[in-house]
């Protein structure tokens, strides 16, 4: 009996993991429940805060806090698929199959981007329908394309923290402590030049921060942020993605080893 | 040129230093294997027996890809267990078993579907291939349930399907039947021998003496991560010196009557075990040399003597061994 294997597409191996991943959701798509109380409460409270700031109140009600949780989910989510592998006993048989795991990885992620904008467009409904119309928007399809774009940027930033994950057992409570830090140091709940200044030059090693602010451009008219303005940001944004998902992919090489070597693959 | 052996380990060792918990960290290091050494021929099942703890499923690891040794060389199929991984992944079949390792919440064909992918099967030939093996492991009418439902038996037979989904060249079962019923271990068993007329080399631990004897030819044993035989069935038996063995029980023998039998033909080893008042003598002897009347007649005197004869079960030769080995 020959071995049939074929050639292991890598394509093939993440449109494989996005899959599972999205059965799994269906399997038991009331998670969705309590992952969304707390964005619509936040994006609930933030309007009312903002309500009387001027006409692009609903904007920031939607891109402030209120999102928190929807990113978190881009960029944790992920490595949380890690740890329940870990927990399933899955993450052996997965790290034994021939295909490279970190296009796995890269299938997990992308659903916690997909997922993510399900839980950005319900809290965008919830907050719509209790400011009575859309936000203003001056680009609307310009502001929905960067959308996509900033949730890229947290799932590259998701993958190298997926890494993490991989490498110890212990993520889980570095990254209940890092998790807030992250929000506020990236700009992602408010804009980072509102930070101590020497914040500043760390937050920009982070892909989000950078793209938020490009975001916050477009959506805002009269944003000031950096200062350096709209290209620059996306120029920014694109270039540390590129560095964060080169990373990833050296890094997922040597954590691959170093499981091996530790024998940590399994609760133990 | 003739065909590599299926398994070649060469002072192989492996010791886990863990470090358990976060701020208050607690270091423990175990030498789960202390140097093994094993060649395996393929075509067969190769048994390898051992108590819990032994290093059985560590040993089985290092040959999937899943572990590095710590010092030593294991190759697979001829190719080196570290530096050969992308060659030998495709080529191998893991079943470690158990109630984890699937994804339970998703039915048993969405949980081949993902494997199938990341073995590259071709894509035209992976729903057929899915029905085949849930075929061959008895699933196909519960192939569409939620792996969750499924008894303890049936996941097993799930594993099983992921270990030969891709057609692998060698298969590793890790207590293949641990925890099941004895109907499900049966049909289990079954299934493991079937395997084998497929041409796949089959690597299986167990530490259930019947089922080595049961399901493998030849078969090492292991006890605190050293194989300390490695023989067949036979062999393994002659190893302590008779396939037969006599059990004698009366109400205690004098020192004199135990040197008599001992210098009966034949006879290798007696061991002695007190049963409250009765003890009973087991001796190791080579067929034919020595019957039970012989015993009898070097026994006169003793009322209610009860001799009996049986082949020389495997797992003798194992208590045997294993107990030789304790410090
Ligand atoms: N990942 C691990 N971390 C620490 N110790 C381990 C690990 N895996 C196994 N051990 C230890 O190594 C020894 C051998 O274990 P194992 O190979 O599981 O034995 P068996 O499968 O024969 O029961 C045991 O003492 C066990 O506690
Ligand atoms: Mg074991």
């Amino acid at each position: 009996m020959a071995t049939s294997t074929g050639h292991v597409s890598g394509a093939r191996a993440t449109g494989s993991s996005l899959r599972l991943s999205f059965l799994m959701f269906m399997a038991d798509p009331q998670w969705l429940i309590p992952s969304m109380i707390a964005p619509v409460i936040f994006g609930l409270v933030s309007f009312e805060l903002f309500r009387s700031a001027g006409p692009y109140f609903l904007t920031y009600a939607i891109l402030g806090a209120g999102m928190m949780s929807m990113w978190g989910q881009t960029l944790y989510g992920s490595g949380w698929a890690i740890g329940q592998d870990r927990e399933f006993g899955t993450l052996e048989p997965t790290i034994g199959a021939p295909a490279p795991y970190l296009y796995v990885v890269l299938g997990r992620v992308l659903w916690n981007v997909i997922s993510g904008l399900i839980g950005g467009g319900i809290v965008y409904l919830v907050v719509v329908a209790a400011a009575g119309a859309p936000p203003a928007v001056p680009d609307p399809l310009g502001f929905v394309v960067l959308f996509v774009f900033v949730m890229l940027t947290l799932a590259s930033v998701g993958i190298v923290f997926t890494a993490i994950w991989v490498y110890t057992r212990y993520a889980g409570f570095v990254q209940n402590i890092g998790e807030f830090a992250f929000y506020v140091g990236t700009g992602c709940m408010f804009p980072v030049v509102l930070l101590p200044f020497w914040t500043n030059p760390i937050a920009l090693f982070f892909p989000p921060t950078w793209a938020v602010d490009a975001l916050r451009y477009l959506a805002i008219p009269g944003y000031v942020g950096f200062g350096w303005g709209f290209w620059v940001d996306l120029a920014g944004a694109v270039a540390t993605t590129l560095v964060y998902v080169g990373v990833a992919g050296t890094i997922f090489r040597r954590v691959e080893r170093h499981v091996l070597e530790d024998g940590s693959l399994s609760w133990y | 040129m003739s065909d590599p052996p299926a398994i070649d380990v060469r002072g192989v060792t492996r010791v886990f230093d863990s470090r358990k918990g976060f701020l208050f960290r607690e270091h423990t290091r175990t030498e789960a294997l202390r140097g093994i050494d094993l060649r395996v021929e393929s075509g067969s099942i190769f048994g390898l027996l051992g108590p819990n703890g032994a290093g059985k499923t560590t040993l089985v690891k290092i040959l999937a890809t899943l572990l590095l040794p710590t010092t030593g060389q294991a190759l697979v199929l001829g190719h080196d267990v570290v530096e050969e991984q992308p060659w030998l992944r495709p080529r191998i079949g893991l079943v470690l078993g158990g109630e984890r390792g699937l994804y339970n919440r998703i039915n048993a064909k969405d949980n081949l579907r993902y494997f199938a992918d990341l073995y590259g099967i071709p894509p035209a030939e992976r729903e057929e291939r899915i029905r085949e093996v849930l075929e061959r492991v008895d699933l196909e009418n519960a192939a569409d349930r939620r792996v969750e439902e499924y008894s303890r038996g049936m996941k097993q037979k799930l594993h099983i399907a992921r270990g030969i989904l891709h057609r692998p060249q060698i298969l590793f079962l890790d207590e293949p039947t641990i925890g099941l019923d004895p109907k499900s271990a049966r049909e289990t068993r079954k299934l493991v021998r079937s395997l084998v007329s497929d041409g796949v080399t089959i690597f299986l631990t167990t530490h259930y003496m019947f089922e080595a004897e049961e399901l493998c030819p030849e078969l090492a044993i292991i006890s605190k991560g050293r194989v300390v035989a490695r023989d067949t069935v036979a062999g393994l038996r002659q190893l302590v010196g008779g396939d037969r063995t006599i059990e004698v029980e009366a109400y205690g023998f004098e020192d004199r009557e135990i040197v008599s039998l001992r210098s009966l033909p034949g006879v290798s080893k007696i061991v002695t075990e007190e049963f409250g008042p009765r003890t009973r003598l087991t001796m190791r002897v080579r067929t034919g040399e020595t019957l039970p009347g012989d015993v009898t007649d070097v026994l006169p005197g003793h009322p209610e003597l009860a001799v009996r004869e049986r082949r020389t079960a495997l797992e003798d030769v194992y208590l045997d061994l294993v107990e030789e080995e304790a410090p």
